[in-house]
Formats: C-alpha cells, structure tokens, sequence
C-alpha cells in the first residue's frame, strides 16, 4: 500500500469512528449552530442599532466573519488533532509516533478527522452569503478564482500557527493555556474590522501574527473596499497565500526543531 | 437543600451519618473551598496566561466601542454616552472573570463514578459544589479580577465609580447574579445523569449567554421586540445587572427593581435545582460502580 493509502485509510477510519455516534454527532452539529448564533447574534444586534462599525456595513462585517468561521472550519478538518497536543506529550503517546516508519505530522493529523466542522461551514457559508448579497458583491472571474487560495492562505495561516503554539510543548511539556490563547481568543480579535485598533496592533496582526490575512485583508478585494482602511499597498489584498505559505513554512521548521530537541516524558 | 439530602440518604439506609452532617460545621465546606483556591495556585504561566486573555478581550471590546462611539451618530442613538460604554465593556469582562466556575464539575464525577462517592459522604452535595466553585472564583476574584482592574485603570479611559451606593448595590447584585449563574451551571451538571454527551448542551448554553448576558452587548442595545424574551430568561441578571449598578448605568428604584427580580429568579433555581437533584439521585445507575 503507498504511503498516501495508509493515511486515506486512516482518515476514513475515523471519520467512521465518528459516524458510529450518529446522533451525536447530528446533536454537536446543531449545538455548535446555536453556539455560533450567538456570536453572530451580538454583532447582527450590534450592527442593526449602530448600521456600521468602522466604515463597513452589516453586509461586509457578515461577509469578513464568514470568511473566518468558515476558513476555521477548514483548518479543524485537517488541524482538530493538534488542539490537545499536550496530552500526547504528558502521556508519552507521541513516542509511538516516533517508531513508525511514517512522518510523525502526517500520522498525528490524520489520526483524528474532525467532521464536527459542519457547523463550522454551514455558519460560514450563511454568513458569507448573506454578507455578500447584503453587501452587493460581484463574482467577478478572478473572484471566484482567488477565493479558493484566499481559503487555502488562510487555513495555512491559522494551522501554522496551531503548529507552531503545539511545538511548544516539546520543550514545555504544557502548552493548553498558549492553545487557548492563540489558537481561540486571539480569533476574537479579527471578528471585527482591525482597523478599529490602535495602529501598532494593526502592525502586530500583519506582521507578527498575521491572522489579519485570514479575512481583513482578502475580503478588501471581494467587496471591493479599495484601499480606504489599508495600511500598505493594496497588493496586500492578494497576498494571504503568499503569507500562508511563509506562516506554514516557518511553523514547519519550528516544529522539526521540536522533534530534534523531543525527550520523551519516559513512560 | 439539606431536607433532600436526608430524604434521599433515608432510602439509602444512612440516617445516622447524614443528621450528623447536617449538623457539621460550615468548617467542611470552608475547607472545600480552601483547598479548590489552592489547587489553583500551581500553575503559574496558566496564571499569566490567564490575565493576559482577559486584558486581550477588554482591549478587544473598548477599541470596537470607542470606533462606534468615534461617529457622533452612534452616541445619539445610544442610551449609553462614550464613557459609560467603555466603562461597561472594562468592568463587565472583569465581573464576568470574577465569575470563573468549572461547569464541567457534575458532568466528570458522573462519567468517572466518582459521584457515588460523593453521595455517601456525610455531605451536601449542592453545598460541596457550591463552596469548591467559591473558592475557584474567589481565586479568579482576587488574582485576576482585582489586578485587572488596577491595569485597566491605567491603560484605559476609566474611573472608578465616587458613590458608594454602586459599590453596595453591585455586591449584592455580584451575589445574587453569581448564584444564578453557578445554579444553571448546577442544572446543566445534572444533565450528566440522563445524557453522556452534555458538552452540546453546554455549548447551547454558552452561545445563548454571549448573546444574553450583557458579557458584551448590553441588554439595552437589543431591539424592543426582543426585550419581552430577554426578560423571561434569566441570563442578563449575572452580567448586565451587576454591571450596570456598578457603574451606576441603573439606578434609584429601577436599579431595587432589579435586584428584587435576581431573587425571583435565585428562588426558582432553588427549587429548579432541588426537583432536578431528587430526581438525579432516584436516576443514578454509575458506570462500572
């Protein structure tokens, strides 16, 4: 069997794993549809009394979160392994990673395919639908061209940064309050236009922890904001792939650096 | 609640040992919360951590309001002014964090079995949790919640309040919105007898308090054809209301008005949670126990 086979394998082996619980699963998926309700809920809320936050309307907020929500879905399907890392490490599971003839990345992110990203797409894809009738958007031919590398930059963005916060635990053993912090409250941040920020934060979320490329700047060019709110050249709008493939890169190397610098728990 | 630890302790044949732990001190339950405090204290990066998630969110929430507040138009259709709203959005996260509760405590001990032990203990069972999530937000309280507010009174464009009416209006206010929220909590636990994937319940549970809470959006800001159902569910009487007494946004007899529908609402949750832990107990079939 070629080593491609092996992991299609093992991601159809959980995906049915998940499939013997069916209604849970269809349970968890209607759950995170009225967690994610509730977000929407308060910027929806927000926006019908106030009509706009930082210049942009309630059509084109609803289209920069569901760009977010439904690029977060993506990277769950491939990244949902990586959230609880740490235990791995604490339990001296990973060393068994280590002994098989396979990449350690690959085995672990295919180990655990998380279908409970639906909600995630279904939430997504309203909110982008919504947002791009309510914000007039035109699907132009490079549009609907661009918007699948737009997705992929993003998911690469957002799973190099997942990566890169579980390589710590390589060195620290513990990584869940890092997890939570950069991986769920740091997206918080970009629900919003960052331009309501203060400028060395808008800094920060383009050149340091670029999630401002996962929506903020892409969606300039879907909605066709011009360079108003931009900080750069408007070339910027085009350049989540590039960014993600620099974030992915660099997270890669980290976590190699990781594996070399890996003592095991000893179990 | 210690009548249905009796009760329910009767059919178990303890009688002896459960008058007499109706009887103990308060000392016990003091010690719970001690050593939940304690527990807490080991982990210290989660600590840093911890306050700089919370300083994140404030951060978040003042900078989204002082850009809707920056269009004149906004203010104008607002019953809060510039000041108010930050003032809102800094001491409604701290309040919130002040509030840390682990929720999946019930939900745990009924999956591990270790539930079962808890009931022949010679203790309330609503009274442990209680006093163990007190001393988890006692922690919250005085190691994030106080710091807090020392930092956002540098970095941001607040005050504390000059009266001490909002002081003492919002501490009993901070209670009674505490037991509510620890009391749905309780509730939700108890869910873990009946179903084994709560966490979905859970999470419905967290969507419906961002979106009711006044965590972030006031409930005022809500259109008036929704306010009748804001009412009828309790979740604005732990954030909204201790927060806009603190800040002094409510006042005079609609602020009494509203403390006295807290406690509508902490008298029906008692009786919610004691019906729903009578019937917990006669349900309790504990795996591999």
């Amino acid at each position: 069997m070629s080593e491609f086979g092996i992991y299609l394998k093992m991601i159809v082996t959980s995906i049915r794993a998940k499939m013997e619980y069916r209604l849970t699963f269809v349970f968890t998926f209607f759950a995170l549809v009225v967690f994610y309700l509730g977000q929407l809920g308060v910027i929806l809320i927000m926006l019908s009394k106030f009509k706009s936050i930082a210049g942009w309307t309630i059509g084109e907020i609803m289209f920069l979160y569901g760009l977010m929500v439904f690029s977060q879905g993506l990277t769950t399907v491939f990244f949902a392994s990586l959230n609880d890392f740490e235990s791995l490490i604490i339990n001296g599971d990973f060393d068994r990673f280590l002994v098989r003839p396979l990449d350690p990345l690959t085995q672990i992110l295919s180990s655990r395919f998380e279908i409970t990203s639906m909600a995630h797409f279904f939430i997504g894809s309203t909110a982008l639908y919504f947002g791009s009738t309510y914000a007039e958007v035109e699907w132009t031919f490079f549009k609907v061209m661009f918007f699948p590398l737009a997705l992929l930059g993003a998911v690469l963005i957002q799973g190099g940064i997942r990566l890169a916060v579980s390589a710590v635990a390589f060195w620290t053993l513990r990584n869940r309050a890092l997890v939570h912090t950069a991986v769920y409250s740091s997206k918080e941040m970009i629900y919003y236009p960052i331009s309501i920020y203060k400028l060395w934060v808008q800094y920060f979320l383009t050149f340091l922890f670029p999630l401002a490329f996962v929506n903020f700047y892409p969606s300039h060019y879907f909605l066709n904001r011009g360079s108003s709110d931009l900080l750069f050249h408007p070339v910027i709008q085009f350049m989540t792939p590039v960014m993600g493939l620099m974030v992915f890169a660099a997270a890669y190397a980290f976590w190699k650096a990781g594996i070399r610098n890996y003592q095991s728990a000893g179990h | 609640m210690p009548e249905s630890v009796i009760r329910t302790f009767d059919k178990a044949g303890r009688r002896a040992s459960v008058v007499g732990a109706v009887r103990m001190s308060a000392g016990v339950y003091i010690n719970f919360a001690k050593k939940s405090f304690e527990r807490q204290l080991a982990y210290k990066f989660e600590y840093f951590m911890g306050v700089f998630n919370g300083l994140l969110f404030i951060f978040i929430f003042t900078s989204l309001w002082e850009s809707i507040y920056s269009n004149p138009a906004a203010a104008a259709v607002s019953s809060f002014d510039r000041r108010s709203i930050i003032s809102y959005a800094v001491f409604a996260m701290i309040i919130r964090i002040s509030m840390t509760m682990e929720d999946s405590y019930t939900v745990i001990k009924v999956r591990t079995g270790a539930i079962s032990m808890d009931m022949i203990k010679p203790v309330n069972y609503f009274a442990m949790c209680f006093s163990e999530m007190i001393g988890l937000s006692m922690y919250h309280w005085f190691t994030r919640a106080l710091p807090l507010v020392a930092v956002s009174l540098a970095l941001f464009d607040v005050t504390m309040p000059g009266r001490l009416s909002n002081y003492a209006l919002a501490f009993v206010a901070w209670i009674l919105g505490y037991l509510i929220m620890f009391m749905i909590n309780f509730l939700f636990g108890l869910l873990a007898f009946w179903v084994i994937e709560v966490f979905s319940f859970q999470l419905m549970k967290y969507g419906m308090f961002t979106l009711f809470s006044g965590g972030i959006l006031p409930v005022d800001f809500f259109p008036d054809w929704a306010r009748p159902l804001i009412d009828f569910i309790p979740f604005q009487y732990v954030l909204y209301v201790p927060t806009s007494l603190f800040i002094g946004h409510v006042e005079g007899s609609q602020a009494l008005r509203l403390i006295g529908l807290q406690i509508v609402w902490v008298a029906a949750l008692s009786v919610g949670c004691w019906w729903m832990w009578t019937a917990a107990h006669k349900k309790l079939v504990v795996q591999g126990g």
